[in-house]
């Protein structure tokens, strides 16, 4: 009880000088209406998030000549394919950059039209990746930050015999 | 300050405007989940970093230079010293050329007689599978580039799975930090792989011979 009042005895005094500025601040002229920043937006994906699912070899390259044996030696590297699961909730089970921890990750309509893959946060995000394209047995994608596409280059994903799509996960 | 450190110091302040650009619409919308925007981890191979293909060592005792050596070894061969770091180009009349290298770390350093069998500009990188174990990001295959651990050139050694190569850690340079192969920097491999044709001698020892 005692307690009580001492904290009563403190917040009193508060109380008075917010009142007091309240008032203060009615004496003022209307504030004008503060705009509120535009929200990014997370839009629909081109592509169901399920498309990604499956088991795939992976390749990068950085020269545009380099792209078809890319495509070929991801081919060749199925017999260490990169698994792609579905997720806890609605994303799927990959990884960021850098970082040997799989997170659960989507993809994400810009408001650039572009398709992006990565946490669920309105795009781009620096930890995002764009789909450059994506058809059932090959997707290409890219690191959207300068440094870390810079470092890796564009990724080729290409599905392995059997790595087959699985359906679509849903939220539990 | 040289154009590769002026490069990366570029690229350091472009990546920082380019995070805090990000930061901010990030700010604005809902707060990243707790894995967002963390920390690069420290790599010990760093694939994918870049290193500019005119890093060349030019100062101190890996420095490129020609050096006084004794050698029966023809001219042309190269000799490498793995426990001084050094790999040297005989040129004859006791001389020979003399690059700073970085080679296996304990437990992968060897010695033996190989020839170079074959010469590859910005050659394509296959990380082994140990290290797609620790790195499951990793493209299991990487198209030459600036980005890639083999650097701008490599020589093949004979029939076995080690090169002498570039780099894009020139820092290492002077270390033991490869699983075997011998690593110069992007600059003086390009001056390197220009002198040394297919079929050249290699000769690795750990030390030098007295």
């Amino acid at each position: 009880m005692s307690c009580l009042a001492t904290r009563v005895h403190r917040t009193l005094p508060v109380l008075s000088m917010l009142a007091a500025a309240l008032v203060l601040a009615g004496c003022a002229s209307t504030p004008a209406p503060v705009a509120q920043p535009q929200r990014p937006q997370i839009r629909p994906a081109a592509y169901p998030v399920s498309a990604l699912v499956g088991s795939w070899g992976i390749a990068s390259y950085r020269e545009d000549r380099d792209r078809p044996r890319t495509e070929t030696m991801a081919r060749q590297h199925c017999r260490t394919p990169y698994v792609i699961t579905p997720g806890p909730t609605d994303g799927i089970m990959m990884h960021v950059a850098d970082d040997p921890k799989a997170y659960e990750l989507t993809l994400k309509g810009g408001a650039d039209g572009k398709t992006y893959l990565g946490f669920e946060t309105p795009p781009p995000h620096a930890q995002d990746r764009e789909i450059l394209s994506l058809t059932e047995n090959v997707i290409v994608m890219r690191f959207i930050a300068p440094d870390v596409h810079a470092r890796y280059g564009t990724f080729v994903y290409v599905r392995c015999p059997g790595g087959a799509q699985a359906a679509a996960p849903r939220r539990t | 300050m040289n154009r590769s450190s002026f490069i990366r110091r570029l690229s350091l302040v472009a990546a920082a405007g380019f995070a805090s650009l990000f930061a901010t619409s990030a700010a604005l919308a809902q707060a990243a989940p707790p894995a967002a925007m963390r920390e690069t981890m420290a790599i010990g191979d760093e694939p994918g970093r870049v290193s500019t293909e005119e890093v060349i060592i030019r100062e101190g005792a890996f420095a490129r230079q020609l050096v006084f050596f004794r050698s029966t070894e023809p001219v042309g061969t190269l000799v490498i010293h793995t426990s001084e770091r050094f790999l040297y180009l005989v040129l004859g009349n006791n001389r020979a050329l003399r690059y700073g290298i970085g080679v296996g770390r304990e437990g992968f350093t060897w010695s033996g007689l190989v020839r170079v069998s074959r010469k590859a500009e910005w050659p394509d990188w296959t990380p082994p599978p140990e290290m797609i174990q620790r790195q499951p990001y990793l493209p299991r295959f990487m198209a030459g580039g600036p980005g890639n651990p083999m650097g701008s050139r490599a020589l093949y050694l004979g029939s076995t799975i080690y090169r002498i190569h570039g780099t894009n850690q020139p820092e290492t340079i002077g270390h033991a930090v490869s699983s075997g192969c011998f690593r110069l920097a992007n600059g003086d491999v390009i001056d390197l792989y220009s002198r040394v044709q297919t079929g050249t001698k290699v000769v690795i020892r750990h030390a030098a011979t007295l």
